[in-house]
């Protein structure tokens, strides 16, 4: 055996360490498969031109359905994203391998949903400039802050419950249907409170809604990541 | 101690009903009495690796494992043998925590599975069929990235060093998804030596490696032996494996039908299946 490992420290790494690690081999893999990021772009923007066709060229019908366009298209993607995070896993139990390490189920939880929470966040530079070119929207720079704050919330919603959803599915044939089929019926909240976050700042927030809706998206956010947390290790291991 | 006796043995057929009973106990080739003496089992007052007690393992109807009562001391190095399907991959992954026991007790290390299989991971490492691999990270990140997981922060030059120990120096930037069946193997070997582990728990450990990889293992598992750690190795190799243990059991329907001095079982054929 050679000297440099022996005499390297071994203390066990703490919860954040292996987040951190769990977050940058997963960045990692995502950076070596360009392919899967620049799909899931395309996948997103297709998605917002065939919304535009469906609605005609009726701008005040675009322009009221927007936000929910905006979500759908965020929806859609994050199903391929976090099936395909999950399957790249289970191709050579790689999760497994991580869990004999052993990692702690719950920094593997919070560092997959982390990295997926930051890929779908991506998605809102490229999507929202072009919603609002297709969809003739008028939206101020605090406006497009906002947007990508509520955004960014909406994919903190969607990650941690697919992320927990994507591990339950992913030792099965038919997981691409199966996880649609879960996930969607449980992030109905992220769906409504998204849509009407974004109209509230796409409209104007005469009400002053938008505090209230922020702060639904927000509950939903932290009753999901604890959950995941708790439950991910049922999961991904035999309890 | 006579092993040469195939008749003996009912053949697998996979599957042992809704639970596991006496009834379909195979039996042992020499007296429990006999067994219970033996004092490479219980009888040194070494500290217990391995403890299980009437560990059965079920899928579905299918008992894996069933009845398995096995002691295995500190410093030991056990052959699992049998046919395939005889239940050696249930009995080290329920050892590695990945199974959870349908019946009976398991303890490794001291520590009681699966509630303190984490605590039980630290001082163990799991070879087997699976590599464990991100096809599209190279060598030298993998083991960078199981090194981080360990709370370990080799130099660049020990897992360089580690690469070129296990033969991948010369592949250390290229991805694994290139990698043959072997040198895969070879890059899970590394990860045990990163590892560095008390308790090692090899399947098929030779299988896929060509002649320098399997005298790379037969050395690992010489300098595991001399530092006193405890091995317990699953292969069908017997002639090549059983020389390198001082123990052997042999599994048959998910039962152990047969625990002896790994001397005994060599130039005997019948035991592998």
């Amino acid at each position: 055996m050679n000297v440099g490992m022996q005499t390297v420290a071994a203390a066990r790494p703490g919860l954040g360490a292996q987040i951190f690690s769990m977050i940058r081999k997963d960045l990692l893999l995502e950076w070596r498969s360009r392919s899967r990021l620049v799909s899931l772009l395309l996948f997103g923007v297709v998605t917002l031109v065939l919304f535009s066709f469906a609605a005609d060229a009726d701008t005040a019908r675009l322009r009221a359905s927007a936000a929910g366009f905006l979500v759908i298209a965020l929806l859609l993607s994050s199903t391929l994203a976090l099936s395909e995070s999950f399957r790249l896993e289970r191709e050579n139990s790689g999760i497994e391998g991580l869990l004999l390490l052993p990692a702690d189920p719950i920094a593997l939880f919070y560092g997959k949903a982390l990295s997926s929470t930051l890929l779908l966040a991506l998605l809102a530079p490229i999507l929202a400039p072009i919603a609002i070119v297709l969809y003739s929207l008028n939206s101020s720079v605090g406006g497009l802050l906002a947007m990508l704050g509520i955004w960014a919330l909406a994919a903190a919603g969607l990650a941690a419950p697919g992320t927990l959803y994507a591990a339950m599915t992913s030792r099965l044939q038919s997981r691409d249907v199966l996880l649609p089929i879960l996930l969607f019926p449980l992030v109905v909240p992220v769906l409504l409170a998204t849509v009407k976050a974004l109209t509230l700042i796409l409209n104007g927030d005469a009400m002053g809604q938008l505090r209230p809706w922020t702060l639904f998206l927000l509950s939903f956010d932290i009753l999901h990541w604890s959950l995941g947390g708790i439950l991910f290790s049922y999961v991904c291991e035999e309890a | 101690m006579n092993v040469q006796n195939p008749q003996r043995f009912a053949p697998c057929n996979g599957s042992m009903g809704p639970a596991p009973s006496d009834a379909w106990k195979v039996s042992l080739p020499f007296p429990a009495a006999e067994r219970r003496d033996m004092p490479f089992v219980d009888s040194e007052p070494r500290p217990r690796v391995v403890e299980a007690r009437d560990l059965g393992r079920r899928f579905g109807s299918t008992w894996a494992l069933a009845h398995v009562d096995l002691v295995v001391p500190r410093g030991q190095t056990v052959l699992l043998m049998g046919a395939n399907g005889s239940g050696k991959t249930t009995l080290l992954r329920l050892l590695a925590g990945i199974y959870r026991a349908t019946t009976g007790s398991l303890s490794v290390l001291g520590r009681a599975l699966p509630a303190e299989r984490m605590e039980c991971r630290r001082h163990l490492s799991l070879v087997d069929h699976e590599s464990y691999l991100y096809g599209r990270l190279t060598a030298l990140e993998t083991l960078r990235m199981w090194a981080r997981f360990l709370g370990k922060q080799p130099s660049e030059s020990a897992l360089l060093e580690l690469l070129a120990e296990v033969g991948l120096a010369e592949q250390r930037n290229a991805p694994a998804d290139g990698f043959s069946a072997g040198m895969r193997k070879r890059l899970s070997l590394a990860r045990t030596r990163l590892e560095q582990p008390q308790l090692l728990l090899l399947d098929e450990p030779m299988s896929a490696l060509d002649g320098d990889g399997r005298r790379i293992v037969s050395s690992w598992i010489e300098e595991c032996q001399q530092n006193g750690h405890t091995i317990l190795m699953a292969s069908h190799d017997i002639e090549r494996v059983a020389p390198m243990c001082n123990r052997a059991v042999l599994l048959r329907q998910g039962q152990v039908a047969w625990d002896g001095k790994a001397t005994e079982v060599v130039g005997n054929r019948v035991v592998g299946g």
